[in-house]
């Protein structure tokens, strides 16, 4: 199927793509395409206009210092090969590698992911669960939005419009363990669920907080507070996951679809969740 | 040249698949030709008030917008002419994928553009979707004039089926059911069409069967079939799915219409909405069986969605109803057949063609049955399964060359080497609490071995992982060949020049070579008969005013009867070759196989078939008891082929077919309600990919002679779809003591009965003997 007819901007720097966002109000920002532009062929969305953010050089790369910075336009690709990433987030490191196929990874971007919301996407889980803040940049200047603020719903976000995501911050905390881990459709990749779990850990196996985050069977990626609640303040061992992992669908809306039913994947969020907590527990030293 | 048979030729069609060289029906689109496109129903069941095409007629670049008016007959159809080919003004859509008007552009755009804008008025009309319930006499009614929804009702009786269940020392309940499969071709529905400089109509397409593509668009276009030329440029897989027309007729109807080349190409979501599909059927059944392993009766009622139009259902469902009993002797026979008309996607063929269906049901119920009477799966098959000169359930014995046993013994064999069945001693499988997430901890990797000695033992109970494996065996039947009484035929000519050693043969055969090799093998029959090299033998198979009627390329039957038609064809040339001094003989030969017979009305007594295949397999599975994924991790799939031509095609038609029967078991989960198709894209339906196959598949040839076939050779195409879903079936079992009874046996389903299984176990004292099913009810009791 072919997309409706649209403009294409390619602009060389974040000044003259907020200003192209601003002068086309039906204008999308376009980063790797992959999600964007499947919507197009569908013509579940037809934009005006698109401003391709590939040839912005400050969109991309990967800082760790202190914390760790990581330009939006950045692949999947980049992050998981990324040695510094791999040592200080594994966790982002390993989702990347999880994401859809090789093309799907070499094209699609962390800002992407973030901006788009989808209800089954890795990264925004991931992002949920570490705690991130993302840098938005528009005609009205700039801002920062934290985790907790980003995702509203299904494919929607706090951003505006004429907002791009510059940026993505993860904050570095003293120990922690963290994993994800996802059952995936068996044609696309994405999460039937997926749960990501940062654990800050104190006196060896003593869980002093606790975020964990769902994607695939919600409308977008949740925290499981229930789940957090469960392990914050005690120590890590097979009872407490469990529990926690009990607990990890109460009061979570779960949606069905065609490959598999609410009750199914309300029932994977305690598997999914036990098997992450089990394999972020597990690399702990005591 | 002698030793032709049997040799793995590589296939002369294989380079230029490879290198993209390969012209399919969409390469063949020129420049110039008008596109086409079809306007579809989009609702299951409509009566049409009102056309409007003057919105589309002022599309820029729109030509024509063709409808029923334009048709000169409009019906069509393999056995009945019940489909309109567009369906017209105050008449009825039948389903979500009928054809209401084809619009004619001079670009793609344009023509999708028109079609967008024939307004087409509806009045929407209730819907039979359910085929039990279109049965009621209340159901709307597909077609009218039908008077009813039942398009057949085959009763098949052998026997006294009371006194089989009164024999019976166990009797046991059951009830299956399967869902619609997609054949999924690589290539979907394209083609061209043209009338030439001798005004003929030329259509350019895939398709399994030129001659019988020629009769439907002859008859459509009230044109004599001489003046139709079917052709079949590559063809990129078929597996029963091109047998109805699809877009054949439309592609001639617009050129000979418009009198310009027209071309027209389906996306995948058009093909999947439109052309026809594996039937679904429910199948209820009750075997009974003696302690020492004798089955005694089989009571059978099979229902099939036939969808809005008749196709082969009736075929279909005649073949389902003959399996009922599977390829077992059993004295008392009750099966009933019902193909039911619904407003869903029509059915037709489908590689297997009603074999697998009816045999998941009887697979699973010998298996129960052995368990009950707490005999071996094999032992009980061995006991029971079709030998030389056994009865069909037809009252017939069934044709010669039965090998169903040396079959399974070899896939026994098989399983021992390969799986290590049967060498532990059998325990009863073990279900375990679902939510046992700390056995996960002690999970090692996915894939971790269990010892060899245990497998195919229940042997998940020893397992502290949550991953079970298990081990299933099955067998299969099914037919080669046209059934029933049909005027089963294939023609073949073979031409020979040359002064006194052939220096050329020219072999004409309308056969389809829809990617599973058979012009390769027809012309390695060619070659050995003749005693030249294969590379002398030219092959004319895609043109039907150039090659006779060879048959279907279906029914597993063009090895045998079109190989067979080339082989006695090759015979007589020589013969006539021997006697002449001509530089140039010609010998045509239609070869007859031995004659079928109709069912007989009440009791279905007949000759239902010339040739059958058998097949057996043993699979082993890890199943994960907190997901229900299943993984195969090891398929053996043993057939008789009679005589294997081409040893590696052997290999890669039960490969190929593996990978299909494996979707079909696992996968492939076509979704429909209230007509509408809800999986109309790739992403929806899932297809087995190369990470879902196995890692080992032993694919065992048996070539024991047919006595029709070309040097021995029966078919193989089909067989490998018939055992396996019954096989992993089993082995889900072997590994976890739950029943799966529907098809496809999604990880939502199978972590479904592991629920109700653990359910059962807790609340009662008994070890869980046989079935665990949520459908199907376990009434052993003794008998007087
Ligand atoms: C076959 C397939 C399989 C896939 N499997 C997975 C999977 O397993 N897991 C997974 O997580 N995802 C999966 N995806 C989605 C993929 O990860 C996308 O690449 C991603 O969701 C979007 O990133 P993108 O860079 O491609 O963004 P685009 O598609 O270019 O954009 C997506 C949306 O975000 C907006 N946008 C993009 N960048 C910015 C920005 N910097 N600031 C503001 N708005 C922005 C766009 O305007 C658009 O609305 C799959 C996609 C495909 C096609």
């Amino acid at each position: 199927m072919f997309p409706s007819q649209f403009d294409y901007y390619r602009p060389s720097s974040l000044q003259e793509a907020i200003g192209l966002l601003g002068a086309n109000p039906d204008a999308k920002v376009l980063a790797g395409g992959h999600s964007l532009l499947p919507a197009m062929k569908l013509r579940l969305t037809m934009p005006g206009a698109l401003v391709d953010l590939s040839h912005i050089p400050e969109l991309r790369g990967i800082n760790v210092n202190g914390g760790v910075t990581i330009g939006a336009m950045t692949t999947y690709d980049e992050i998981e090969v990324s040695a510094e990433l791999q040592q200080r987030v594994p966790m982002l490191a390993e989702a990347a590698a999880v994401v859809g196929d090789p093309h799907v990874r070499a094209r699609g971007t962390i800002g992407g992911s973030l901006a788009h919301s989808d209800p089954a996407a890795d990264l925004t889980a991931v992002f949920l669960a570490l705690g991130g803040e993302v840098t938005a940049v528009g005609s009205n200047g700039e801002r920062i939005i934290g985790a907790d603020d980003l995702f509203v719903d299904l494919l929607t976000t706090s951003l505006q419009p004429d907002e791009v995501i510059t940026q993505i911050k993860i904050p570095l905390t003293g120990r922690t363990a963290m994993a994800y881990e996802k059952q995936e459709h068996p044609a696309s990749g994405y999460a039937i669920v997926g749960v990501a779990a940062v654990l800050t850990l104190r006196d060896g196996d003593h869980c002093e907080s606790a975020r964990l985050a769902v994607t695939g069977c919600t409308s977008k990626a949740t925290r499981l507070t229930a789940a957090e609640d469960a392990l914050s303040g005690q120590s890590l061992n097979e009872e407490t996951i469990t529990r926690a992992a009990q607990a990890a669908s109460e009061g979570l809306e779960v949606n069905g679809d065609l490959y598999a039913s609410e009750e199914y994947r309300r029932h994977l969020v305690t598997v999914i969740t036990g098997r992450t907590l089990r394999r972020a527990t597990g690399a702990i030293t005591r | 040249m002698r030793g032709t048979i049997g040799a793995s030729l590589p296939r002369p069609d294989a380079f230029g698949k490879v290198t993209g060289e390969t012209r399919y029906p969409a390469d063949l689109v020129r420049p110039g030709m008008l596109h086409l496109k079809v306007v579809f129903a989009g609702r299951p069941h409509a009566r049409i008030l009102g056309i409007d095409t003057a919105a589309a007629l002022r599309q820029p670049g729109v030509v024509a917008v063709l409808t029923a008016a334009d048709v000169p007959y409009n019906a069509h159809g393999l056995i009945e002419d019940d489909q309109p080919v567009l369906c017209a003004v105050g008449e009825k859509v039948r389903f979500a994928g009928d054809k209401v008007a084809l619009v004619a552009a001079e670009s793609r755009e344009a023509a999708a553009a028109g079609a967008s804008l024939v307004v087409v008025t509806y009045e929407d009309l209730p819907a039979a979707t359910d085929p039990r319930a279109a049965l009621a006499a209340d159901a709307p009614l597909v077609h009218d004039r039908h008077g009813s929804n039942q398009l057949l009702h085959l009763p098949i009786r052998k026997g006294t089926i009371e006194r089989g269940f009164a024999e019976a020392d166990i009797v046991l309940d059951g009830t299956f059911s399967t869902s619609w499969q997609e054949h999924a071709f690589l290539q979907p529905e394209a083609g061209i069409a043209e009338v030439d400089e001798q005004g003929r109509l030329v259509v350019e397409t895939a398709g399994q069967w030129l001659h019988e593509d020629r009769r439907q668009i002859a008859k459509i276009l009230g044109l004599p079939e001489e003046r139709v030329i079917v052709r079949y440029a590559a063809i990129g897989g078929a597996f029963g799915g091109r047998e109805d027309l699809s877009i054949q007729h439309l592609l001639a109807l617009a050129a000979w219409t418009l009198r310009r080349p027209v071309a027209l190409i389906w996306s995948r979501e058009e093909s999947i909405v439109a052309h026809h599909k594996r039937h679904p059927m429910e199948i209820r059944c009750r075997w009974g069986a003696t302690y020492d392993g004798r089955i005694t009766a089989v009571e059978a009622e099979v229902i099939a969605d036939g969808g809005a139009y008749a196709s082969t259902s009736a075929e279909v469902v005649k073949v389902a109803t003959l399996f009922a009993s599977g390829c077992y002797e059993v004295p008392h026979i009750a099966a009933d057949g019902y193909a039911v008309y619904t407003n869903n996607v029509p059915s037709g063929a489908f590689r297997g063609f009603g074999a697998p269906q009816a045999q998941f049901a009887a697979e699973v119920m010998v298996t129960r049955l052995a368990h009950t009477i707490g005999m071996d799966p094999v032992e009980l098959r061995r006991r029971n399964i079709y030998r030389e000169g056994s009865l069909e359930p037809t009252q017939q014995p069934l044709p010669p060359g039965v090998s169903a046993l040396p079959v399974l013994e070899r896939c026994v064999e098989e399983a021992q080497v390969h799986l290590g069945y049967g060498l532990a001693p059998q325990s009863l499988p073990a279900t375990t609490s679902l939510v046992a997430e700390s056995v996960e901890a002690d999970q090692t990797a996915t894939g971790s071995l269990t010892p060899r000695s245990a497998r195919g033992a229940g042997n998940g109970r020893h397992s502290p992982s949550h991953l079970r494996r298990g081990v299933g065996i099955a067998c299969g039947i099914k037919n080669v060949g046209y059934s029933f009484g049909y005027p089963e035929q294939s023609t073949a000519t073979v031409e020979l020049h040359g002064g006194g050693d052939i220096e050329r043969a020219v072999v004409r055969v309308g056969a389809a070579d829809v990617g599973q090799g058979s012009h390769l093998a027809l012309r390695q029959i060619a070659a050995e008969t003749l005693g030249v090299a294969p590379g002398t033998v030219e092959m004319v198979c895609d043109d039907s005013a150039e090659a006779p009627d060879a048959g279907s390329a279906s029914a597993s039957r063009m090895t045998l009867m079109g190989g067979r038609a080339v082989r006695d064809a090759a015979i007589e040339a020589l013969a006539k070759w021997r006697d002449t001094d001509d530089l140039h003989v010609e010998a045509t030969v239609q070869y007859r196989p031995p004659a079928t017979t109709p069912l007989a009305a009440g009791t279905g007594a007949s000759q239902p078939n010339y040739c059958y295949g058998y097949a057996a397999q043993a699979v082993e599975v890890e199943v994960s008891l907190l997901t229900g994924q299943v993984q195969v991790l090891r398929i053996i799939s043993v057939h008789d082929v009679g005589r294997a031509i081409n040893h590696q095609q052997v290999e890669g038609q039960i490969e190929g077919c593996l990978a299909q029967a494996l979707g079909y078991a696992l996968l492939e989960h076509f979704q429909v309600r209230d007509g509408r198709v809800l999986t109309p894209y790739l992403s929806t339906y899932l297809l087995p990919t190369a990470l879902d196959m196995p890692t080992e598949i032993v694919p065992v040839i048996l070539e024991l002679s047919d006595p029709n076939g070309p040097y021995g050779a029966r078919g193989v195409a089909e067989m490998p779809l018939v055992p396996l879903t019954p096989a992993i079936a089993a082995a889900i079992h072997d590994a976890t003591g739950v029943w799966l009874t529907q098809q496809p046996m999604t990880p939502e389903r199978i972590l479904t009965a592991l629920n109700v299984g653990t359910a059962l176990e807790k609340g009662s004292s008994n070890e869980i003997t046989t079935t665990i099913d949520t459908k199907s009810t376990v009434t052993a009791h003794a008998s007087k």
